[in-house]
């Protein structure tokens, strides 16, 4: 069976930064990305705000990325992308699965940087159809910004996570109407730059202590049936869409079944936002080189 | 003109298991499906329990079928080569009002021959369900209750029927039928069929199509329900489909262990005009969560992915008075199978429908064996089909073969699910033409993140597939693009 010292899983921001760093300290390294780029979510995000702490520039994410991939492929990390790891076995080996063929692999050290997946609609137990138009905010960025799509017209957001208010910004711009964005709590969430750029300059209609009671519409969403918090009115906004920002969850999956009594193995560490959801990509690149470099 | 043997109105469970027990025969069979796929209608959204047959009326056509359904239940699986769990079931008290329906049950069950019946209480209970509230004092346990996913059994009829020469036609909706020299004229939009047998699967309107020849005895009156479902990472919580059965009046809760490895919470009974077709009622979700607190106080209800809505069919027997049709207070309580003259209706199919649906379609090809004579076997008939092959669950070696013979099955493009962009492919090419029909054949976009993460890539392949404009998928047919206008056109 083939051994590495270090298999990490995932190439986005975290997973490259973590396979340098070892790569760099001498170690044989694998790196396994799922998708056909490198990168990870930074591929999708066509907006500026990426490196000012790194590079002292203003870059997007895909010129983000581009800083980073050379450095690792002129490493000595072996790279393979559209490959999975399926599963991680408590003897240190790893299921691999790609258009090549399945193999495992013996390792020493495993870097999880997974990444993170957005809290869905479906799982609000929110009432109503379940009509098409409905979408989590970093799928309608991916299917905008990486398929060349629209997917619709007059826009609802849910949630004022960050990608949403990006996402509104983008809308926008591209001609589209945002109808509003809705937010349960009494003030709007993500980071205050985007707050700034994305909503009050483009005049989003905010609507605090709102939330959706139920999705109308057959086929299509044709719109929802909205609640105040506090005052419990309940309205119909119309829209063609539903955008949700409704918060994003590390994704650990590989990991649950390796944890005894909440602890994970010696050999396993998380990194970026598979270890917690972090805002800011230069803290990512920092703290995932460190975690590769270092010995544990 | 198209002519044929036998038209079958409806292509949900039980018009694919007629087609699949008619093409034994030597005829030409015809399915007129409305919608663009199978199993679309009832057959979509309900429990996907296999019952073991207890709860029926002994001597009923339910209890007969039901029991005879079960026993050669796990044959047919495997000639139609889709899961099957044969799990149990342990349906539980909270009191004596409930462990009397208990008794009840037991008798029933005994009467109509279900093996293995027993009446467990105390550590025995809980030993096989720790998780069960403590406050339950009785179970009635029935090993021989299963449990399948109701469109992979539909669909699985449907490719066997297909393979076995019966001719589905989608989108073609029946407006009208008339009888015409000894035989039926069916009338869709695109076609006129000239058949010598209808059968009448139509669902919810079953009612309608019957009405189109004859007069009314029974309709339909459909009342709604609403189901949760919980992540995989409850799994191994329940063993058994557990049936609450209420102390006060009205329904229990069922929870089911899914072959998917979910917990499937539901369904709720309520009035259909609670909320439109096809939505879930917030009063519903309520009492659902509400129960599950009862019979189930860990459950860890944060875990779930979805909630979906259901229609019952129900089917009650209507009189004329003063020009109207008055239905009766009470649902049938049985299937309702009606003959007029070579159109035979399967009416309002309600529980255990999915259990009984290859039975019931033996009962219309022996009906149409009957009234046309014997017309010999099929030549080119073969019960058994290949199911799309599911790396989910498959063993390594299983898997780096069909990853060697197929480079796509080594493509995860379903990351919840385990599904890979051969599988998808795979879906496509036996028929899947929408999201959901993808889904329904391969589970991709059922789990946790519910398509966030491979929508953009099953759109893809849809359309390039079907070489329509990614804009021109639908997730469920008709009217429900998912992406909206191309941009630089609006
Ligand atoms: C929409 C959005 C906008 C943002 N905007 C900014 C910004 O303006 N400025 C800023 O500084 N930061 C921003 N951030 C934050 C920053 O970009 C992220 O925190 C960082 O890029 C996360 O990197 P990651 O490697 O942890 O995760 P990801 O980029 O998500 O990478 C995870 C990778 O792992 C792969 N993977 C997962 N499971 C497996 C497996 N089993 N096998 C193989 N591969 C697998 C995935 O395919 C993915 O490519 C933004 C984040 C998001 C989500
Ligand atoms: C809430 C609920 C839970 C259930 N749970 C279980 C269970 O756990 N176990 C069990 O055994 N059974 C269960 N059942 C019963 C089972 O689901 C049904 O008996 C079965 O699905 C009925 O299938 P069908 O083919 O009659 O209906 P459908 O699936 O509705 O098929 C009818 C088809 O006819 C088509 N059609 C209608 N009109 C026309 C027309 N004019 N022209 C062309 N096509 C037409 C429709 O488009 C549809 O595809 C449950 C039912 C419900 C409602």
């Amino acid at each position: 069976m083939e051994h590495v010292d270090f298999l990490v899983i995932g190439g986005g921001a975290a997973g490259l930064s973590a396979a340098l760093g070892a790569a760099e300290a001498g170690r044989s390294v694998l790196l396994c990305e799922r998708g056909t780029l490198l990168g990870g979510i930074l591929n999708q995000c066509l907006h500026e705000g990426f490196g000012r702490a790194l590079f002292g520039e203003d870059l997007t994410g895909p010129e983000f990325a581009a800083r980073l991939i050379p450095a690792l492929q002129n490493s000595s990390a072996q790279v393979l992308t559209q490959t999975s790891v399926l599963s991680l076995s408590p003897d240190q080996t790893a299921l691999l699965s790609g258009r090549a063929g399945l193999r495992r692999i013996r390792f020493d050290r495993c870097i999880l940087a997974a990444g993170c997946r957005e809290k869905t609609f479906a799982s609000l137990g929110i009432a109503g159809t379940r009509p098409a138009g409905i979408f989590t905010a970093g799928t309608a960025q991916k299917l905008v910004n990486l398929g060349g799509h629209s997917v619709g017209d007059r826009i609802l957001i849910l949630g004022s996570g960050d990608i949403g208010q990006i996402m509104a910004r983008h809308f926008v711009e591209s001609g589209r109407a945002v109808v509003a964005l809705l937010e349960q709590a009494d003030h709007v969430g993500g980071m205050a730059r985007n707050r700034r750029e994305c909503l009050e300059a483009y005049r989003i209609p905010v609507l605090l202590r709102t939330t959706v009671d139920e999705i109308l519409g057959t086929g299509r969403i044709r719109g929802v049936t909205a609640r105040n918090l506090d005052t419990g009115r309940r309205w119909e906004i119309s829209c063609d869409t539903l955008v949700t920002a409704l918060g994003l969850l590390p994704d650990q999956t590989l990991c649950r079944s390796l944890l005894v009594k909440g602890q994970l193995p010696s050999w396993l560490r998380l990194s970026g936002n598979c270890e917690s959801v972090h805002d800011i990509v230069d803290s990512v690149v920092r703290e995932a080189y460190a975690l590769g470099a270092a010995s544990w | 003109m198209r002519h044929t043997d036998v038209a079958v109105i409806g292509a949900g469970v039980l018009g694919c298991f007629a087609a699949r027990a008619l093409s034994a025969l030597n005829l030409h069979i015809t399915v007129l499906e409305q919608r663009e796929d199978v199993c679309t209608g009832v057959t979509r959204a309900n429990t996907g329990i296999i019952y073991s047959g207890y709860d029926n009326h002994p001597g009923s056509l339910k209890a007969r079928l039901c029991a005879r359904a079960n026993a050669s239940f796990d044959r047919l699986c495997e000639e139609l080569d889709i899961r099957f769990s044969r799990c149990g079931s342990l349906m539980v008290a909270f009191g004596p009002h409930a462990e009397a329906v208990l008794e009840q049950k037991l008798e029933n069950g005994l009467a109509s021959g279900v093996a293995g019946l027993r009446i467990v209480e105390g550590d025995e209970l809980f030993a096989l369900e720790p998780n069960l509230s403590h406050a339950a004092t009785r179970g009635l346990f029935a090993p021989g209750t299963g449990v399948v996913n109701p469109w992979e059994l539909g669909i699985a009829a449907y490719e066997n029927a297909a393979a076995n020469g019966v001719e589905f036609r989608f989108c073609e909706r029946l407006l009208r039928m008339e009888r015409s020299e000894g035989g039926f004229l069916l009338e869709t939009e695109q076609e006129v069929y000239r058949a010598k047998i209808v059968i009448n699967c139509a669902g919810l309107s079953a009612d309608a199509v019957r009405e189109m020849l004859c007069l009314p005895t029974v309709r339909i009156f459909p009342t709604g329900a609403d189901y949760l479902v919980l992540d995989d990472t409850v799994q191994g919580f329940f063993q058994h489909v557990i049936f609450h059965e209420p102390e006060e009046k009205g329904k229990g809760l069922t929870l089911v262990p899914t072959v998917d490895g979910n917990l499937l919470v539901g369904p709720t009974e309520r009035g259909r005009d609670l909320a439109p077709d096809g939505a879930t009622a917030a009063s519903g979700l309520r009492w659902l969560t509400e129960l599950c607190a009862k019979v189930a106080p860990s459950l860890p209800l944060s875990e779930q992915i979805r909630s979906f809505s259901a229609l019952r069919p129900n089917p009650r027997t209507v009189r004329e008075e003063g020009g109207v049709w008055v239905p009766e207070d009470r649902s049938i309580n049985d299937f309702t199978l009606y003959q007029d003259n070579g159109l035979i209706s399967l009416l309002g199919i309600k529980t255990p429908g999915l259990t009984c649906a290859a039975e019931l379609g033996r009962l219309c090809a022996e009906f149409t064996a009957e009234t046309l004579g014997f017309p010999g076997n099929n030549p080119r008939f073969h019960p058994n089909r290949r199911g799309v092959r599911r790396l989910h669950g498959m063993d390594e070696a299983q898997r780096a073969a069909l990853v060697r013979e197929d480079p796509n099955y080594g493509d995860i493009l379903c990351v919840c699910r385990d599904v890979s962009r051969g599988e998808i492919l795979e879906a496509i090419r036996r028929g899947a033409v929408t999201l959901d029909g993808v889904k329904r054949r391969t589970g991709a976009g059922m789990g946790r993140c519910q398509g966030a993460r491979c929508l953009s890539d099953v759109l893809e392949l849809l359309a390039r597939a079907q070489r329509i404009p990614p804009e021109a998928v639908t997730l469920d047919g008709e009217g429900s693009p998912v992406l909206g206008a191309k941009y630089g056109t609006c």
